[in-house]
């Protein structure tokens, strides 16, 4: 009898120590992060360091604004084109596609999720680099903001790592979406059609509003995805560090800055840190964006509801 | 209550732990085995006699990896007992690696920094290697490129002030309009590093579109007809035939800068360019020595092992794509490790 008793206790404690340690891996990581950077944290004021636009380590300047931005941008232009895609095709699969094109479509956009980042990259190297590079002029001279061309473009741009990225999200979007909306129980749907509703009327006024948590779930899961993607972005996006002004620009977003730098910076004191700084900033940015998600999702259910 | 405590003894020891392994440990000791392993044996002369055995570890440089794994089956075919570890990882991994005593030999691409000599470094020139600057074959003034070579002060107005935009800014022939397509290296490494240093910078100050690695800036200029990069040699030809990569031309350089590429200055093969380095000519950097990085003077196996490569692994160089370094320098080398 005691030891079925003893167990229990044991186990509970043990996984009580496992959930809290895994919870505090993320404090533990900061902390260290911190640590290491501290070096460059004294040198610099921080003002200095989040907002120069200079990036020239051997002569001091550690300026993170261009890689910030960049991050930013390529995560921003991968929302904007992965998110209506997936959404419409999840909306399709879900409401519209005959069982037997949902059986075999789910699986293969399942099969993207798991191609790896290198492969993304590399194809985006050899299909979507040439095709920037030849629409840019087309595009670039009609004058629109975010869209010129100043002089020429190489293909390899903020535009470039955006499309890698968005078909990298793909997955993970259309996949929870499906799942999201099929979940929404099928008498919202009777009942809405019972009334007359067309069957996008039905799907625009019943099945998204209820499915709309969900979604948005899914949207910050794949914006989470992008925002932490290095490979496939660094192989396509130029790695010049300016500030960018337009989609063909090249930009650096600071996960490339890091993995371009760190196994052969190490033996440079501040370079070090202010590479550790980078990922220190990046966490900071991802966890300021995770925290704003999490509101806003609460929001929406609240406002759901109250109905 | 009691066990309350003891969870949270339990988390703070583990997380302490955790903390501990981001903390810098240069200090920490890892006792490589040949180091004991070759202590063990007595001196030096008796080492030939005797059968070597032992792990040689080494890490470093991208640039140095292929001939070093080929170095180490070589070495291992002669002495079946010896087990030579290659691990790539960049320079400055090597160079950390070597002083933190995390392994045998570093590999290093790049010049040696005061700094690390003070750190223990004791650098061994193993190999030659030359950066040179790459065009599309398809270069509309690509004839005209080869015939006069391109001067250093050009190419500074191209990658450093950025004030040459064209290639008829470049040949002197302002009626050509096109676009130079600048391309450089993204990560940061040993060929970069050494390009910026013939053109009296640091990498961070080149311009142009960053690409990953060399085969990337490779291919990039490939596909890019108007393209400008710049490759190690092995890289840009091709060590079977001796001519360029497909799609590719090697840009002479006009050391003496008289508009003409003379003979002395063509590299558009492998041998004319392993002939240019060998007479000096070639300007050093881009060409460069490659160094095997130990702690301190080596002994011992790894010794041994260097020796070798400095004698009877020199003659595997040319066919993985390297360059003999001088004789002169060879024996200077040699004398580092006798």
């Amino acid at each position: 009898m005691f030891s079925r008793k003893l167990k229990d206790i044991i186990a509970g404690r043990l996984m009580l120590a496992a959930a809290v340690l895994s919870s505090m891996l993320v404090i533990i990581i900061a902390v260290a992060l911190y640590l290491r950077a501290k070096p460059i944290l004294d040198v610099k004021s921080i003002a200095e360091l989040l907002l120069g636009s200079t990036w020239m380590p051997f002569q001091g300047e550690f300026g993170f604004f261009p890689f910030i931005l960049g991050t930013l941008y390529v995560t921003l232009i991968a929302m904007v084109i992965a998110v209506p895609l997936s959404i419409l095709s999840a909306i399709y699969l879900a409401e519209y596609a005959h069982e037997n094109v949902r059986t075999k479509v789910l699986p293969v956009i399942d099969l993207l999720a798991g191609i790896p980042p290198v492969v993304y990259g590399v194809w985006g190297v050899l299909a979507v680099v040439p095709v920037i590079s030849y629409i840019a002029p087309v595009i670039g001279n009609l004058g629109i903001p975010f869209l010129t061309v100043k002089g020429y473009s190489t293909g390899y741009s903020m535009l470039a790592g955006g499309i890698v990225l968005a078909i990298m999200v793909f997955p993970i979007i259309i996949s929870i979406s499906e799942q999201v909306l099929r979940a929404v129980p099928f008498d919202m749907r009777e009942a809405s059609l019972s009334l007359g509703a067309t069957r996008w009327q039905t799907i625009k006024h019943a099945v998204i509003r209820i499915a709309y948590p969900g979604i948005a779930a899914a949207i910050i899961l794949g914006f989470s995805r992008a925002i932490g993607e290095t490979m496939a972005v660094l192989m396509v996006v130029g790695n010049v560090p300016n500030i960018p002004s337009s989609v063909f620009d090249s930009a650096y977003p600071l996960t490339a800055l890091i993995a371009n730098n760190y196994g052969e910076m190490m033996s440079i004191p501040l370079y070090d840190s202010a590479l550790l700084l980078a990922a220190l900033i990046l966490m900071l940015v991802i966890l300021f964006f995770t925290v704003a998600a999490r509101l806003i999702l609460i929001r929406i259910e609240r406002r759901m509801a109250h109905g | 209550m009691n066990r309350k405590f003891l969870v949270i003894i339990l988390i703070t020891v583990l997380t302490g732990a955790l903390l501990s392994g981001c903390v810098d440990n240069t200090e920490t000791k890892i006792q490589s085995t040949p180091d004991n392993a070759v202590t063990s044996t007595p001196a030096q002369t008796s080492v030939k006699s005797q059968e070597l055995e032992g792990t040689i570890t080494l890490s470093g440089a991208w640039a140095l990896y292929p001939m070093a794994v080929r170095w180490g089956e070589e070495f291992t075919k002669l002495h079946p007992k010896v087990k030579v570890d290659v691990q790539a990882g960049g320079a400055g991994k090597g160079m950390a690696d070597a002083i933190g005593g995390l392994v045998d030999i570093g590999m290093v691409s790049r010049d040696i920094d005061p700094s690390e000599i003070e750190k223990g470094a004791y650098p061994i020139g193993v190999t030659k290697d030359a950066v040179v600057p790459t065009i599309n074959a398809k270069n509309p003034s690509a004839q005209e490129i080869l015939k006069t070579g391109i001067k250093k002060s050009t190419f500074v107005k191209i990658y450093i002030n950025g004030t040459i935009k064209t290639w008829g800014e470049a040949l002197g022939k302002p009626e050509i309009k096109d676009e130079i397509h600048l391309y450089t290296r993204s990560d940061a490494a040993g060929a970069p590093e050494i390009w910026a240093k013939y053109l009296g910078k640091k990498q961070e100050n080149l311009k142009g579109t960053g690409v990953y690695g060399d085969p990337g800036v490779l291919a990039a200029v490939q596909k890019d007809p108007l393209g400008l990069g710049y490759n190690n040699y092995n890289y840009a030809l091709d060590m079977k035939t001796g001519l360029p990569i497909p799609g590719i031309q090697v840009i002479p350089f006009d050391v003496n800068e008289n508009g003409i590429v003379d003979p002395d200055e063509d590299i558009s093969t492998k041998e004319k360019t392993i002939a240019a380095i060998k007479k000096g000519v070639f300007p050093h950097p881009p060409a460069r020595v490659e160094y095997f990085v130990t702690k301190g003077k080596p002994t011992g196996l790894k010794a041994e092992f260097i020796r070798w490569t400095l004698k009877d692994g020199q003659k595997f160089l040319d066919e993985v794509g390297y360059i003999e370094l001088s004789k002169e320098k060879l024996d200077e080398e040699l004398k580092k490790v006798e």
